[in-house]
């Protein structure tokens, strides 16, 4: 069969055998069949576009399965939701656990149903406790919690707290009460005196599904569009917003993938231009255990608290409770110093390895981005032409576009994979994996590596050639090589990906390096709400 | 600004008219400037503090009571949440959990509260912390106990 001699030249054979018959006549029509664990392809869409207008609707089926368990008030709902990041199952989870009493409390959610109080008799003047004024009842407001205050101290007390970025946790005034306080009531104050701030309270409000959703996400375009993702299931995913961006959904970083999103961490630190930054963020900053916000100290002691109320150590960065006591330490021994499982690697021969393998991630990452201005405009020249040509038997060019899209999808695949081995085949794993099987499982990623390279660069070099000019039977066995390419390099990417995943990541103790699944058709787009 | 003018005299007011009510504080408000106080706390007893006196200034913000007061200890203190060379005290109602229910007078209480129960886990002292975190009772009542002489007390003759 010619397609034998196309590939494997000398002694050298990349790619499996077998695909002679299955691919010869129509790859177009046919897209290869979908395998098992190529889940996402035949399924609901596993991610939505969240639209400023839609950003209500999006929350609502949330909301209402806590209000119709729970039969509760919306806006209690979502003071409930916004403290347990709307995890709707935590919060069932939770409920059924410990109790509703407990549910609320901690949520800082008060429900009275008392019947109408002595002092909302109009008539009756009560003195507010901030600034130590009489009042008739009705320019006070009471909250939930049974405690009153005079209209004035309320309104001035919700714009410091709107300003300060707290809409969405505003406790109650009075000394120590947890309570969270009733968002149609600041709303009613507030408009009366600002309504552009009331406005913007409203948005705080909304944007909470987003800004403490952990299955939500704004897309990192820059310009920002407006827009934000939600995934239904997996967080380890690669998306791609409404508006064109791709990007990591659980990192927000470009696409990194077969590359874990700590790694590409490390590897950014040592190789980004924006350096500076990094550096900055990294010495000054610390991430909040419990909504991973970066957060910077201002002051005062290593107690920090989190905008969304998680306390937790400067120093090593746990979470901790904010209760303290004469001398007990709870649950906080972070001084004592524990071995570090990264030890600082000899700095020569690291400098070395580096380079090496971030000379060929650089290298493919640039062919992408050449190919992607040069070579696409080219082929889509070589299509037109060809289309133009009606003598010709064969009508379909798309397998040229097609052959373009898979060389850029395992490109960055290949690409990727350089970070990947920097770190796996370092002292990342130094303690789980003994040098002997670092030196096997090396063999063995490298040479699907290598296999997967090859394969793209000569799909590439078909790709670049003038196909447009070449006689019918030329053309047709340019076409079948271009074809039977890119079977071969998708497969050998899902097999890279298998290989990292199952051989190289799975055997680990580690669970924090989890990796977007590989999708032949590329990144996921998100579909409308 | 007005709010707390007003709010700020009737504090004022209230300090005059309760002046006995609590003899172990004595708020003063600065002749000139009502954001300007100080106040003199008793140490509470059964605390190393005990018997000595502790002079707090208070520097009011013109958004009080929205925002927290600024105070400092401007007697010498060993203890865990208080500076030692600036007086600066770490108290979460003076942080994140100010709220505009608190007065002047009832954050003094607060802090003659956090005199007889610090917080090692949190430490602006961290001399102080150790010894508490690491159970060295005696050692950290002996020095702030002679802190407390050296500073806080009258001397005698």
């Amino acid at each position: 069969m010619a397609i034998e001699d196309m590939y494997g030249r000398s002694d050298e054979e990349y790619y499996n055998g077998g695909y002679d018959d299955e691919y010869e006549d129509d790859y177009d029509h046919d897209p290869e069949p979908e395998s098992d664990d190529d889940l996402s392809c035949g399924k609901a869409p596993s991610c939505r576009v969240i639209r400023k207008e839609s950003l209500l609707a999006a929350q609502k089926e949330d909301l209402q399965r806590v209000v119709d368990l729970l039969s509760l008030k919306v806006h209690h709902a979502r003071t409930l939701l916004i403290h347990y990041q709307w995890d709707v199952d935590k919060v069932f989870a939770i409920f059924v656990e410990r109790g509703k009493e407990k549910l609320y409390a901690e949520a800082g959610v008060t429900l009275e149903e008392k019947a109408e109080k002595p002092a909302s008799d109009p008539s009756i003047e009560v003195t507010c406790e901030i600034c130590f004024e009489d009042f008739p009842a009705e320019q006070t407001t009471l909250m939930e919690c049974d405690h009153r205050f005079c209209n004035d101290c309320w309104t001035e007390y919700f714009i410091v707290k709107i300003n300060d970025g707290k809409s969405r946790r505003i406790t109650c005034m009075a000394q120590k009460c947890k309570t969270i306080c009733d968002e149609g009531k600041i709303r009613d104050l507030v408009t009366a005196k600002d309504p552009n701030l009331a406005e913007k309270f409203n948005r705080f409000i909304l944007e909470s599904y987003i800004e403490d959703n952990k299955r939500v996400k704004w897309c990192p375009s820059v310009p920002h569009c407006g827009n934000a993702i939600r995934v239904e299931d997996d967080e380890y995913c690669e998306v791609e917003c409404a508006c064109g961006k791709q990007f990591c959904f659980n990192c927000l970083c470009e696409l990194h993938a077969p590359c874990s999103c700590v790694m590409w961490d490390l590897w950014l630190k040592k190789c980004d231009d924006e350096a500076p930054t990094v550096t900055w963020l990294s010495e000054k900053t610390k991430h909040c255990p419990k909504c991973h916000k970066i957060v910077e100290k201002d002051g005062g002691c290593n107690l920090v608290q989190c905008i969304c109320g998680q306390p937790f150590c400067w120093l090593c960065g746990e979470a901790t409770g904010l209760e303290h006591t004469w001398n007990s330490i709870s649950g906080h021994t972070c001084g004592r110093y524990k071995e570090s499982h990264l030890k600082s690697e000899d700095s020569v021969e690291d400098y070395w390895r580096l380079t090496h393998y971030y000379r060929r991630y650089k290298a493919h990452i640039d062919s992408l981005k050449i190919e992607a201005s040069e070579s696409k405009p080219k082929i889509l020249d070589k299509v037109c032409s060809l289309e133009a040509k009606e003598f010709l038997q064969l009508k379909d060019f798309s397998w040229a576009m097609s052959g373009f899209y898979r060389l850029a999808l395992s490109r960055r695949v290949v690409a990727n994979s350089y970070p990947f081995a920097y770190h796996y085949f370092g002292d990342l794993f130094a303690n789980e994996i003994t040098k002997e099987e670092r030196g096997i499982k090396q063999n063995l990623f490298e040479d699907q590596q290598q296999q997967l390279e090859t394969n793209i660069e000569r799909l590439s070099m078909f790709l670049e050639e003038p196909f447009a000019n070449y006689p019918e039977d030329k053309l047709m066995e340019t076409r079948m090589k271009i074809i039977t390419l890119s079977t071969v390099t998708d497969d050998l990417c899902k097999k890279l990906y298998e290989c990292i995943d199952s051989d190289l990541l799975v055997p680990l103790q580690q669970t924090t390096h989890t990796i977007a699944r590989y999708r032949s058709k590329g990144v996921e787009k998100a579909s409308e709400l | 600004m007005q709010a707390s003018r007003a709010r700020l005299f009737k504090e004022y007011k209230e300090v005059q008219r309760e002046k006995t009510a609590d003899p172990d504080i004595q708020l003063v408000c600065d002749d000139s400037n009502i954001f300007k106080w100080t106040a003199l706390i008793k140490g509470p007893s059964e605390t190393p503090y005990d018997g000595g006196v502790f002079q707090l200034a208070f520097s009011v913000p013109e958004q009080y009571p929205l925002q927290p007061p600024q105070v400092r200890f401007l007697t010498k203190i060993f203890h865990p949440n208080v500076h030692f060379k600036t007086g600066e005290i770490c108290l979460d109602i003076l942080k994140n959990a100010w709220s505009p229910a608190w007065t002047l007078q009832s954050v003094c209480r607060a802090i003659i509260a956090l005199m007889a129960h610090p917080e090692p886990d949190s430490p602006l002292n961290c001399d102080s912390g150790n010894l508490l975190r690491s159970g060295d009772i005696r050692g950290f009542q002996s020095m702030a106990r002679m802190y407390t002489r050296l500073a806080a007390m009258p001397k005698k003759g």
